[in-house]
């Protein structure tokens, strides 16, 4: 049994609540297909996303990170989402020189109208995080082997 | 004692604390570490006598700040320190008015530990230790100083503190170009190098914090690692508790990190936090324009925005 054929990417996507959640939404109901790998937490605002949200994501075991808001200059909070461009500008680049794959955090601006974008960017970030495979730093389940850790995420695919 | 002030700036602390334009003063004294002079906290005049000032005095005092805020205080400081209290006033923790500053320029202080090695002992075995400007004597063994220096001074790009209201000393050595080539080396490996030589780097925590109590920009009431609800890091020593704590410390100091490389010096295991500090201030001078503790009306990066800000990180 080759990972590749049975692994399946675990994302989770930080969406604001006010376009991008809006805009996964308006996917959903415009009946889009993408990838069912992202798991969605929707945040107030993209500046709501601490840093550490972020690391603690690829630490519990995550695969991949996606976070979503506003356009720059569409900010519910006018704002918000300008600092957290700064914020995860200097964080994008930090993760990458500790050593993480470069495309396992990625960052995009969904805005409520943008339902077939959505998708999009799920499924690039899929294909991305496939193509690295499985997260295996600063992940608690690195220390399992894969097989195992695979057996525990997908126990005889009975979710 | 020939590591006693200068008289002129005893003078001027002790006229300070009699004129009661500060509460108390934060200066170094001998202490009873080898090669480790001590924080001295003085309250009057007749104590100002205890103070010191040689390539011993290691500590950052501006950590200390955080404990006297809304007082007046006086102190002591050096190139890399003086740099802290620029940080500390761009986030108004402090005003400059509450502050009187000592500068001294300083050429480097010593790491007990590098004596200790090439003399083949313990730290605290070292005895009967004296030193001047040039050498180091310890139990009739003469090492030259300047080898024998922390390594964060051994790259100082600036001995001679900006901010003060009064200067001594002297640093006969010219001022160089910060040096990152630490950090350089380290972006030219692959993913996998990086990630080895990161882990490898930080492998040696064994989470005492002992680099977020030396940081002068580290003074959260709470800090991340000492909450419970959520509990954050846990109080182990598996990587993975030491690896988050690391990259999130260091990230809660990226835009503030005004390099006066206490946590290095301050840490136990020898854990070379400059490698990451150092690639997070050039960072923001690469991204943003700024550099911290120097001008203190900036605004540190990540408190403010514009809107032509980099974006092609993001997802086009």
């Amino acid at each position: 049994m080759s990972e590749s054929t049975t692994w399946e990417p675990k994302i989770l996507a930080f969406l604001c609540n006010w376009c991008s959640y809006a805009g996964a939404d308006l996917a959903g109901t415009s009946r889009i297909q993408y990838p069912p790998n992202v798991r969605v937490i929707r945040v107030p605002c993209s500046g709501r996303v601490n840093p550490m949200f972020i690391v603690e994501a690829l630490r519990q075991g995550a695969d991949g990170v996606l976070v979503s808001g506003c356009h720059p200059g569409d900010c519910h909070y006018l704002a918000g989402n300008y600092f957290a461009r700064r914020r995860f500008a200097l964080l994008q680049r930090y993760l990458e020189y500790l050593g993480v794959e470069k495309g396992r955090v990625q960052f995009s601006w969904v805005s409520a109208s943008e339902g077939a974008r959505f998708a999009e960017v799920v499924t690039k970030v899929t294909n991305d995080v496939k193509a690295l495979g499985p997260s295996r730093r600063l992940t608690i389940k690195a220390a399992a082997p894969a097989s195992q850790a695979e057996a525990q995420a997908h126990p005889g695919g009975a979710e | 004692m020939k590591n006693a002030l200068p008289q002129e700036i005893q003078d001027a602390i002790a006229g300070w604390l009699q004129a009661g334009e500060i509460d108390l003063f934060i200066g170094y004294e001998a202490g009873p570490v080898p090669l480790r002079a001590t924080p001295a906290f003085i309250r009057e005049p007749e104590d100002v006598a205890r103070l010191i000032w040689d390539a011993t005095c290691e500590n950052n005092l501006t950590t200390f700040l955080q404990n006297y805020r809304g007082k007046k205080v006086g102190i002591m400081v050096k190139g890399c320190d003086a740099r802290a209290i620029v940080g500390l006033m761009q986030e108004g923790q402090w005003a400059r008015e509450n502050l009187r500053i000592v500068g001294v320029a300083c050429p480097g202080v010593v790491d007990p530990r590098k004596v200790a090695c090439a003399l083949g002992v313990a730290v605290d075995e070292l005895e009967d230790v004296c030193l001047d400007r040039e050498r180091i004597a310890v139990d009739g063994h003469v090492l030259a100083l300047d080898d024998m220096l922390h390594d964060t001074c051994a790259s100082c790009p600036q001995h001679t503190p900006e901010m003060h209201d009064t200067l001594f000393g002297a640093f006969d050595g010219d001022d160089i170009e910060p040096d990152y080539s630490h950090v350089r080396a380290m972006e030219a490996l692959d993913a996998d190098g990086r990630w080895e030589a990161f882990t490898a780097e930080v492998s040696r925590c064994n989470l005492c914090y002992a680099c977020r109590n030396a940081c002068p920009m580290c003074y959260c009431n709470q800090c991340f690692v000492d909450r419970t609800a959520p509990r954050w890091v846990n109080q182990t020593v598996e990587p993975r508790d030491v690896q988050f704590f690391q990259i999130i410390r260091t990230f809660h100091l990226a835009g503030r990190c005004v390099g006066c490389g206490a946590c290095t010096r301050a840490c136990p295991q020898g854990v070379d936090l400059r490698l990451l500090l150092d690639k997070l201030r050039l960072d923001a001078a690469d991204l943003f324009g700024y550099e911290a503790g120097v001008d203190p009306e900036a605004k540190p990066p990540l408190a403010t925005y514009r809107e032509d800000d980099p974006n092609d990180f993001v997802m086009g």
